[in-house]
């Protein structure tokens, strides 16, 4: 087994309502969505994304198109029209995503080296 | 059915693509966010002179109306803002400057609900405090309207459609249903609308725009991006594009879009129905076309979402640019030295911040290991927000002497003018459907 980047197994886009944030993570092979199931938790979202929210982290499974969506509450210091950040919508949180790591068979064939 | 814009200020030449190659019989223009309504708002307070509508208006539809007309290809948009029926007035007038001998145009505004939601006294969904709380506050206050009112529109012969706030899938199911003369009480149909509208509202979002990585997701012709077509049938739903565009219709920029700005992918609240996309499948048919399946959904919500415009105060930012050997160091010592000068002028503010642009502004504080970095170059962020104005103001007036009072090789931000902003904070409540008054106008040649 092997320990690798989200980014080299699924593709995320964030998207903010207000104060929240929603970052779908998408498999580039729906027959992938059983490692994501497993390995992308809550806890493990939090794990990299708790220096910015201390909010509420729902997951929502979407086992249709081989994807999970998770939505961080207050995230965004209020919103996009009050945060004092100088990126102020969200969107590029979608990258944050891809310092979770999972772990896949030694012969995954990595999507960066496809 | 194409669509033009994903957002106010989206680009303009798609529009002209989609009219001249796409086959169309309707063209849609999502122009809104979040905050447009509240930000129109304030300028019309400080600028009473100024249109409440979409100042792209013009600029959007003269280049394509004429055609649109002899083609027989719809226009439906949300460029209305605050006034839809001074949008129509001006399109008219468009329409005579082209030569257009006969033209329909359907206004339909959900008209300002400040004085309903606090006579109401509803509940803001993010605080739970109560609308009443924020008398002389609030600024703007408008429902996402639903379908019917388009569909009302094109039975009586509209070619353009102009709106205020509406849901941004209802400005795609309206033509939809009426084509298809969907009844409105069969929710899986609304929800295939809603669906639809979805994938197309943000515009070049599905046709590889806000998509590639280079060495993981790579597309070609970005800079002549294609915005999306649908072909709908009762059978059959595609996503494509026109051929002589760049960009990308894939399954993965469909699923990618199809969870933007989503949170329980089950329950997509629509003021026309709740849509669940637990059941869709997305099938790539050929190059550049998308087969969506499987669309369900559940009875409309009984209430509408309401977003208010609240102000809150103000907000400003400065920036000090450092480089070369020892930039990051220096950046840190006009850091201290600005936190001090803030204790001596006494500022009042409700936040603080400083970033190091280039190193942790993105991210923030959950950039990893950010302070082991040593950049070339380093630019450091300051934003303050205030209760006041003139609190806000004081930042400038401690950043701009660090040119000569900083430390060495400070660079300066160069343009001038007035960096202190109004905030207008957002929240969202519920209203019921009878408290929204929508009047509708027409507007003939």
């Amino acid at each position: 087994m092997k320990t690798v980047s989200l980014r080299e197994i699924s593709h995320c886009r964030a998207g903010e309502k207000i104060d929240s944030v929603n970052i779908s993570v998408i498999c580039y092979r729906e027959s992938d969505y059983a490692i994501i199931e497993k390995q992308v938790t809550v806890e493990a979202v939090r794990k990299v994304f708790s220096p910015i929210t201390q909010g509420a982290i729902m997951r929502y499974e979407v086992p249709n198109i081989g994807a999970l969506n998770f939505v961080l509450d207050g995230i965004l210091d209020g919103g996009r029209t009050r945060t004092c950040a100088f990126e102020e919508s969200g969107k590029a949180l979608s990258t944050l995503m891809y310092l979770v790591n999972i772990t896949v068979p030694d012969d995954y064939p990595e999507r960066s080296k496809v | 059915m194409g669509a033009a814009t994903g957002w106010s200020r989206d680009r303009f030449d798609p529009a002209e693509n989609l009219v001249e190659f796409g086959n169309i019989d309707y063209i849609c223009f999502e122009c809104m966010s979040e905050v447009t309504m509240s930000a129109a708002q304030v300028n019309r307070l400080d600028n009473p002179s100024e249109a409440g509508y979409d100042p792209y208006l013009d600029k959007r539809l003269r280049p394509i109306l004429r055609q649109c007309i002899e083609k027989k290809i719809k226009i439906i948009t949300n460029q209305g803002w605050l006034d839809p029926s001074g949008a129509a007035r001006k399109i008219l007038e468009i329409a005579k400057e082209l030569g257009i001998d006969k033209i329909k145009i359907v206004s339909i505004d959900g008209l300002s609900l400040i004085d309903s939601i606090q006579h109401e006294d509803l509940t803001f969904l993010e605080n739970g405090r109560k609308a009443s709380e924020f008398k002389g506050s609030i600024v703007s206050a408008e429902a996402y309207l639903g379908a019917k009112e388009i569909v009302q529109a094109l039975q009586d012969g509209a070619d353009v459609v102009i709106t205020s706030r509406i849901a941004d899938s209802s400005l795609y199911l309206g033509p939809l249903a009426f084509e298809f003369d969907w009844d409105f009480s069969d929710s899986n149909l609304i929800a295939k609308g809603i669906t639809i509208g979805h994938l197309m509202e943000c515009g070049a979002q599905v046709c590889g725009g806000y998509f590639a990585d280079p060495g993981y997701k790579d597309v070609l012709g970005l800079s002549n991006l294609g915005h999306p077509i649908c072909e709908v049938s009762e059978e059959k739903v595609i996503i494509t594009k026109t051929d002589n565009t760049g960009g990308v219709v894939s399954e993965d920029t469909c699923k990618e879009q199809l969870l933007y700005e989503i949170s329980d992918p089950s329950s997509y609240l629509c003021p026309d129905c709740i849509a669940d996309f637990t059941g869709i499948k997305v099938r790539k048919e050929s190059k550049d076309r998308v087969e969506i399946s499987g669309f369900r959904g559940r009875e409309r919500p009984p209430t509408l979402k309401v977003l208010v415009g609240v102000r809150e105060g103000y907000i400003t930012e400065e920036m000090i640019l450092y480089a070369g050997p020892g930039a990051m160091n220096r950046a840190k010592l006009a850091e201290e030295i600005l936190r001090e000068r803030f204790k001596i002028c006494k500022l009042k503010a409700q936040s603080i911040r400083m970033d190091y642009v280039g190193i942790n502004s993105i991210h923030r504080e959950a950039t990893p290991d950010w302070l082991s970095q040593e950049p070339y170059e380093v630019i450091l962020r300051i934003s303050v927000r205030t209760n006041d104005i003139k609190e806000a103001q004081k930042l400038r007036y401690e950043v701009e002497p660090m040119a000569v009072n900083g430390p060495a090789g400070t660079g300066k931000w160069a343009p001038m003018g007035n960096r202190v902003r109004p905030i207008v904070g957002m929240f969202s409540t519920l209203i019921c459907r009878e408290a929204v008054p929508i009047v509708t106008q027409q507007f003939t040649l």
